[in-house]
């Protein structure tokens, strides 16, 4: 049910500017939902899914 | 040829390892063309996965392989998935890589193979209620940069 993959931005430039990653590390939630700036603690990541997925 | 790890990282590494009780399948997925960084991932996973027993590795071309590829939902190349191994059943945990681990993200290969050893994703009990209660997919892409 959930994947977690890294992405290497310099390689897959077109994917990153499809997120507008400027800032890294970035964490796109599915697709573009949500997007998560810098390394954030867990319960921090926690309420961004929260977020999404009650919509 | 060269190795990319030096004696030092392998030693360090080696004692990481030295805990790890269950085992850990790699899946990599290359492409011949338009892909710098194939072959360099190859072969640090190839070092890495020698240090221990417990590691084994599989190597796939995205191309020639599509059906494992889909599979394994990878699209990427250089691509890897760390999975666990249970005798001949390999156990995806959702673990994914696109892009060669170099830098920091070494580290996080490292420790991603422990994590998955271990069997436990070490989160808190209410992201775990949260995460079981999943009714729909989640991706979680990490853009990370190599420094």
């Amino acid at each position: 049910m959930v994947q977690a993959e890294m992405v290497e931005a310099m390689e897959f430039q077109a994917l990153s500017s499809k997120y507008n990653v400027s800032g890294v590390p970035q964490t796109t939630i599915n697709d573009g939902a949500a997007n998560v700036v810098g390394a954030v603690p867990e319960s921090n990541m926690l309420a961004e899914l929260k977020r999404i997925m009650s919509k | 040829m060269a190795t990319l790890l030096n004696a030092d990282v392998v030693k360090q590494i080696e004692d990481a390892f030295a805990p790890m009780k269950e085992s850990v399948h790699i899946l990599y997925f290359g492409q011949k063309d338009n892909c710098d960084y194939c072959p360099d991932t190859q072969q640090l996973l190839e070092e890495v996965v020698a240090i221990s027993d417990k590691l084994s590795m599989e190597i796939y071309d995205l191309g020639a392989d599509a059906d494992v590829a889909e599979k394994f939902n990878v699209d990427k190349a250089p691509g890897i998935v760390i999975a666990g191994k249970d005798g001949d059943n390999v156990s995806d945990f959702g673990i994914r890589y696109a892009g060669i681990p170099s830098g920091h993200e070494f580290t996080s290969l490292i420790q991603d193979i422990l994590l998955v050893s271990g069997r436990d994703s070490g989160l808190s009990q209410e992201t775990r209620d949260f995460l079981k209660a999943l009714t729909e997919p989640v991706l979680l892409q990490v853009f990370v940069t190599p420094t």
